[in-house]
């Protein structure tokens, strides 16, 4: 996360990156050493979490702290409101600190969480039917190809773009006028960089459904901002009528 | 729009990069995929532009400043939390208070109950007899009119014994035997 691909950074081993490669020989040692690195802190989080259950439930503070951002940006993500999503990452960590003797541990406390935390937005999604509910097992749309709506040239967006409010807003706008489904495969694959199995095991679909959904997900996004979002930053929405490719 | 400006090049078409656009950018697709869809990169402007902004709508949302928490998230969360796991503490403490004043409550509820208010349930409801200490089949004596019941193999047992069940000696008349009844009934008890 945090990232941006203009600066070159290889996306991480783990999901086999592709957007700008560092020689083999590197791959391999960054690979070895983040591997050494999530297994240590598994054992540490392992450690962490029996002796939450074993009482110190304090400590459970210690355990969400690295994960609150990824929390948050999901619900955020899929609620597309602020109050509702810093309520129910809220939920989602008392659940989890609630259900923690039911954590298996066949996945990471990280992933089990966000697991929690889409389960609570799609929850508080279907009570308040604020986005209309789309059958998460209808993929008649992602086995349909997707038509590109213009090819505009669109290379550069400068960082410091995003330092202004109404350009945030209007990606988080944008996310928000996709379908639940397609949200949750971006959100899990390319804002928190979940690989495709680990993103296949927290939606329950095929590995297969997440790719043909993060495809639609990623174009039509690209199709909604493209026309708007200008290479020096600036939103050319007001002029420019943002055409959704779906409708 | 796209179909008319597609270009062929190496076998593929415009069609079949938008399919793959997705693959090609995660790198999961095999050398030979990945070496057309290059080639068809640098001849087609349109795809190019293509791969180019949906690479910019990762870079864009992978930023954290796009979906970062409000400011007070954390201090809110902790709170909230700190709430929580203090009135779990004090409702596992209420909880442990509650259970251990119920324990000895318990006990002294059921010995003075034992004290009061005899094992009715547990006696015979003709003989005053405990049910458990009784055989079903009990034994009298065809030759004396002496109305007791004995357990079979007793030696207070004179003469041809006659085998019925408790209840219909009970019923009958019948009391039990000191010797094998009541000895068995105050070794027990003892």
């Amino acid at each position: 996360m945090g990232t941006s691909i203009r600066e070159g950074s290889y996306v991480s081993a783990r999901r086999g990156g592709g957007l700008r490669k560092p020689p083999r020989e590197d791959a391999l040692e960054k690979g070895l050493a983040s591997a050494v690195q999530v297994c240590s802190a598994q054992a540490a989080e392992g450690v962490l979490i029996e002796r939450i259950l074993s009482g110190h439930k304090e400590l459970f503070m210690d355990l969400i702290r690295p994960h609150q951002r990824t929390v948050y940006a999901t619900v955020f993500a899929l609620l597309a409101n602020k109050e509702d999503a810093e309520d129910v990452a809220q939920d989602a960590s008392l659940k989890a600190l609630a259900r923690l003797n039911q954590f298996r541990r066949e996945s990471s406390f990280g992933t089990w969480l966000i697991q929690i935390a889409i389960n609570e937005a799609r929850m508080r999604n279907r009570k308040q039917w604020r986005i209309p509910m789309l059958s998460l097992t209808d993929d008649k749309d992602d086995a349909k190809p997707y038509v590109p709506k213009d090819f505009e040239d669109w290379r550069e967006i400068p960082s410091t773009a995003l330092e202004r409010v109404e350009v945030r807003d209007a990606l988080v706008k944008a996310l928000g006028s996709l379908a639940q489904h397609y949200r949750e495969a971006f959100v899990l694959r390319d804002i928190h960089e979940l690989s495709i199995s680990e993103t296949s095991a927290i939606l329950r679909v095929s590995p297969g459904a997440v790719k043909s959904r993060l495809r639609r997900a990623r174009l039509m996004l690209r199709d909604i901002l493209a026309p708007g979002l200008g290479q020096d930053g600036g939103l050319g929405w007001a002029s420019k009528e943002v055409r959704k490719p779906w409708e | 729009m796209g179909f008319e400006r597609s270009e062929e090049t190496m076998g593929i078409n415009c069609q079949d990069v938008w399919r793959d656009i997705s693959d090609y950018i995660d790198d999961d697709l095999d050398p030979i995929q990945r070496a057309a869809l290059d080639q068809h990169f640098a001849e087609c402007r349109h795809c190019t532009a293509l791969l180019e902004g949906t690479r910019n709508v990762i870079g864009l949302y992978r930023d954290q400043r796009v979906l970062a928490p409000p400011d007070g998230f954390h201090e809110r969360l902790y709170q909230r939390l700190g709430e929580t796991t203090k009135t779990s503490r004090r409702t596992f403490l209420a909880w442990t208070l509650t259970a251990a004043a119920a324990v000895p409550l318990g006990l002294a509820v059921f010995s003075a109950r034992r004290l009061i208010v005899p094992a009715h349930d547990q006696q015979h409801p003709a003989s005053g007899l405990d049910a458990r200490q009784v055989p079903e089949t009990v034994a009298i004596s065809q030759d004396q009119d002496d109305k007791v019941f004995h357990v079979a193999g007793c030696s207070h047992l004179h003469g041809k014994p006659k085998f019925l069940p408790v209840g219909e000696a009970i019923r009958e008349g019948y009391t039990p035997c000191f010797y094998c009844i009541g000895k068995a009934r105050s070794k027990k008890n003892s």
